[in-house]
């Protein structure tokens, strides 16, 4: 397989890769890149732990509080959401005003008959999509 | 305060103030195009802050569909009954209908079944827009 790697400090950093079909060297590649993840401070009770976003399947505010929901865990985060959303990677899509998503913890999306569109994330967990915020997820799903 | 409230009126506040815009185009075309089209400065203040009123409830009532608590026909027949209320009362003090049952009963049916194409719209452009969502999650 060709390696190409391009050092430009304006471009935003991804990794492609062209491959006619998933082998050990892709599955390998995908696991070195979503371990450089960038990680976010948070907090649990005393403690202070290090959070990978890609365990993190949104970020939502809760009673004025905002929270890191991850697979059966939430972690208090000390920060303000508007610069989460600056610092988080493109998987991250805000939904409504105070909730933002990790596309890939999106399990499925779900209509009610009161004309809302719901998201459930992977651990079961669900909010609302706000119709301001549509057309941005439409953009960041490749719709 | 209640999140549910702060939305409320939140979202009030931004969009109420397109009611007397609209409000505003609306008797500029009358004025242009009915004779005798004229109003009293009481007529219009009534007329501008009931429609500021109509339209502040109109885009706060929304949120009725976030309240997890509420179950979908509660949420919806609390939407629908707040914006009939809002649209009745709005137009009886502005003498847009008369206050005479049988007209009020056909500005409720009119209102019904405008309410219902709304909500059929918005069902239907939600429900393609989740599938091709959902077919991209996939």
């Amino acid at each position: 397989m060709k390696c190409e790697i391009i050092i430009d400090s304006n471009c935003e950093e991804k990794i492609v890769v062209y491959a006619k079909q998933e082998s050990p060297l892709t599955e390998e590649i995908k696991r070195l890149a979503e371990q450089n993840s960038p990680t976010l401070l948070v907090y649990k009770e005393s403690q202070i732990i290090k959070l990978n976003t890609r365990d993190i399947h949104c970020i939502s505010v809760i009673k004025n509080r905002i929270y890191a929901i991850c697979d059966k865990e939430q972690f208090l985060l000390k920060e303000r959401l508007y610069t989460l959303e600056e610092k988080l990677p493109e998987s991250f899509v805000k939904i409504n005003q105070s909730c933002l998503a990790n596309i890939k913890k999106m399990e499925r999306f779900d209509t009610s008959i009161s004309g809302t569109l719901k998201i459930q994330f992977k651990n079961g967990h669900t909010d609302y999509v706000s119709r301001r915020q549509l057309k941005l997820i439409k953009e960041r799903i490749g719709i | 305060m209640n999140k549910y409230l702060k939305a409320f009126l939140h979202r009030g506040l931004i969009f109420g103030g397109f009611g007397p815009i609209i409000l505003g185009i609306i008797y500029a075309v009358l004025q242009k195009t009915v004779e005798d089209f004229s109003l009293n400065g009481t007529q219009t203040l009534i007329a501008i802050i009931s429609i500021y009123l109509l339209a502040f409830v109109q885009a706060g009532a929304s949120v009725f569909n976030q309240i997890e608590s509420f179950s979908v026909p509660k949420s919806l027949l609390c939407h629908l009954s707040l914006l009939y209320v809002a649209y009745v009362t709005c137009y009886l003090i502005n003498n847009w209908i008369p206050f005479n049952p049988s007209v009020i009963l056909i500005f409720t049916a009119i209102f019904l079944i405008i309410y219902f194409v709304v909500w059929l719209t918005v069902v239907i452009t939600i429900k393609i827009v989740s599938r091709k969502l959902n077919a991209k999650l996939q």
